[in-house]
């Protein structure tokens, strides 16, 4: 199977960014391990086998050892983030903050990483608005803040140091995939690694590789992308006196030859300050050291001292594909689809798309749930994927509209922006992420709004007294569907429910408002009625792994029965 | 707005008195600051009409 003549090449980056200045971070690196197949051992067939350890694919990692599926992660580099390009994504929203708390590294995120709470939006030399988004009251039923700003490699590396920790995950560095073929019951992976080269076999391949897959090509897959031409130039720099901790957002900068500005606090005191270019500027010159210390002197004054941490220039494109998989191949995080930065909607719901397909690849492999529940990741993240191409089209359209009408309707936006509130609702410097709704999913039964839709990770006590939230409940339930029953429930109505759960694997748990006689075996407090709350105050909730809700409901009936064989897409 | 076509039937209450206030608006305006007060006050009376429908229906009137 294996041959001793490498042809392992080091990997060329080509993630928009096409090079850097500045100093830069140092970069974990990871050991390449020599591969069982390497040695002799005979070819094996692996449940899952994930191509690409970026944002997606370490998430999806994490999420699939933490279910107990023996998957093998394999990444062309041995390092995260992209090597001379030390900070890609660098917001994480509340859902992917949940997600990361699931996963067990979100206190080692909010410990490194940046919470920020005031937004302000300037054109010109006047403040358009701002806000405070701890008056936003949707996000404070989650133990997670609404966001943190946190430099993309450093979430990767506690990803990887988690995955090595639950060991259930082989990752394996250096090793590319150089060809993939589908045999029907598996698919068949061609690997190219510093040692030789070998192939193994696939029960799902999940290709994490990002923009530039060659997956779409191996596996036909149509892609629709538009261009864009719009050009930045991303710093990354350390202040000697730090700028007040806000977001700040020009359409049109001043000091930027009134084009756009974003300014925002990351890790370890370095602010991100993205500059908006024209589309014919030279990328080598604006990303020369003099030129960009030129612009941070425009900003900050000549005086404002700083270290420049990374530069270079930025572009994108608009990207999605026709599924998100070609029957055994999924498609995940850039590989499905690729958006502006506007927003934080691109990691931020590769992460989502991780997490939505982690518990369905754990389900099927446990036997749990037959392979059909894996369309529900085609029907649910393509539905995400479309909206979020929309979204972020939309705010590109405003950031960079063309000349004549388009201008003319942003520049009226602003004036009006600065006057009356809802002209506010108009001014679109970008949509923050969000946890998608899914409107379509056949493993939902739409009885209630809020199905389709992802429960926070609310907070209730244990019976003992002791502080809980609904994460904890997901983490025991292991991969199986969470049935909350609230209120009062009878011993003949607990014992039948009690059968019915343990058939399908749910895990059943009953939340009273206070303390009392309960007829479960497992119970909760909710005193402040904030988890009932969140899952739409119905009798019963059926809560996914992913926290999103599969259906709700009065009565525990046949209806209940059908919801949990919808949810696991049973015949 | 239950019919189709109803915000696009006649619904000014004094049809000559706001024409004269729309183009009293603009004078002494050059073509660019006019065209500027246009973009406003579609926007201002989009956001008064604010029903998503009419909106589209409004559009489409306009653009036929």
């Amino acid at each position: 199977m294996s041959n001793n003549n490498s042809n392992y090449t080091n990997p060329a980056y080509s993630n928009g960014y096409e090079f850097s200045g500045g100093a830069g971070y140092e970069l974990p690196t990871y050991p390449f391990v020599t591969p069982p197949e390497l040695l002799g051992a005979p070819p094996t067939t692996y449940p899952v086998v994930i191509v690409g350890g970026g944002m997606s694919g370490l998430t999806l990692a994490a999420g699939l050892a933490q279910l107990g599926v023996p998957a093998v992660m394999l990444d062309e580099d041995n390092t995260v983030g992209v090597k001379g390009a030390s900070s890609r994504g660098i917001c994480y929203t509340q859902k992917s903050l949940e997600v990361f708390d699931k996963l067990g590294i979100f206190e080692r995120i909010k410990a490194k990483g940046v919470e920020w709470h005031i937004g302000r939006t300037f054109a010109g030399n006047d403040e358009v608005y701002n806000f405070n988004l701890r008056d936003r009251a949707d996000f404070k039923l989650s133990s997670q803040p609404p966001f943190i700003n946190i430099q993309q490699f450093y979430i990767e590396g506690y990803l990887v140091e988690r995955i090595a920790q639950l060991g259930v995950v082989d990752m394996r560095w250096q090793s590319r995939v150089s060809a993939c073929t589908s045999n029907g019951d598996s698919v068949n992976l061609q690997i190219d690694t510093p040692e030789g080269n070998y192939q193994l076999n696939a029960a799902y391949v999940v290709d994490c590789t990002g923009t530039g897959t060659p997956f779409h090509k191996w596996c036909n897959m149509p892609v629709s992308s538009i261009k864009r031409d719009d050009r930045w130039c991303i710093a990354d720099v350390r202040f000697k006196v730090q700028p007040p901790t806000e977001r700040h957002t020009w359409i049109e900068a001043p000091f930027n030859d009134n084009r756009a500005v974003w300014q925002h606090l990351m890790a370890d005191e370095v602010w991100r300050i993205d500059y908006q270019m024209r589309p014919d500027d030279d990328p080598a010159y604006v990303s020369r050291e003099d030129v960009l210390r030129e612009r941070l002197a425009k900003q900050f004054g000549a005086q404002a001292e700083c270290d420049i941490v990374w530069v270079g220039p930025y572009s994108y494109r608009s990207q999605l594909v026709e599924r998100m998989n070609a029957e055994r191949v999924f498609f995940m995080g850039d590989t499905a689809k690729v958006v502006s930065p506007f927003g934080a909607r691109g990691g931020n719901t590769g992460i989502s798309d991780a997490d939505n397909l982690a518990w369905k690849i754990a389900a099927v492999h446990h036997n749990r749930a037959p392979a059909a529940l894996l369309n529900s990741y085609h029907q649910e993240r393509h539905e995400a994927a479309s909206v979020n191409v929309q979204v972020t089209a939309r705010t590109t359209r405003y950031l960079r509209p063309n000349d004549g009408a388009e201008r003319l309707f942003r520049d009226a936006t602003i004036a009006l922006a600065k006057q009356h509130s809802f002209a506010r609702a108009l001014v679109n410097t970008g949509r923050m992420a969000e946890a998608n709704p899914y409107t379509r999913s056949g493993c939902c039964t739409y009885n209630h709004p809020l199905v389709g839709r992802s429960v926070q990770n609310v907070a209730f006590t244990w019976c003992n007294g002791q502080a809980a939230h609904l994460n904890d409940l997901l983490r025991w339930a292991s991969g199986n569907l969470l049935l909350l029953w609230f209120g009062d429930l009878s011993t003949t109505s607990a014992g039948k429910l009690q059968n019915t759960a343990r058939v399908s694997g749910v895990h059943m748990v009953q939340v009273v408002g206070k303390v009392q006689q309960t007829s479960a075996v497992e119970a909760v407090h909710d005193a402040t009625g904030a988890l009932a709350a969140a899952c739409g105050a119905q009798q019963w909730a059926l809560i996914r792994p992913d926290s999103y809700l599969a259906a709700t409901g009065q009565t525990a009936n046949a209806q209940l029965i059908k919801a949990i064989a919808t949810a696991l897409a049973l015949p | 707005m239950t019919h189709m076509t109803t915000d696009i039937q006649l619904n000014l209450e004094d049809a000559d008195g706001f024409y004269e206030q729309l183009l009293d608006a603009h004078l002494d305006l050059s073509d660019k600051e006019s065209a500027l007060l246009n973009a406003k006050l579609i926007l201002v009376m989009a956001n008064a009409i604010g029903n998503s429908a009419a909106l589209a229906r409004c559009l489409a009137a306009a653009k036929a």
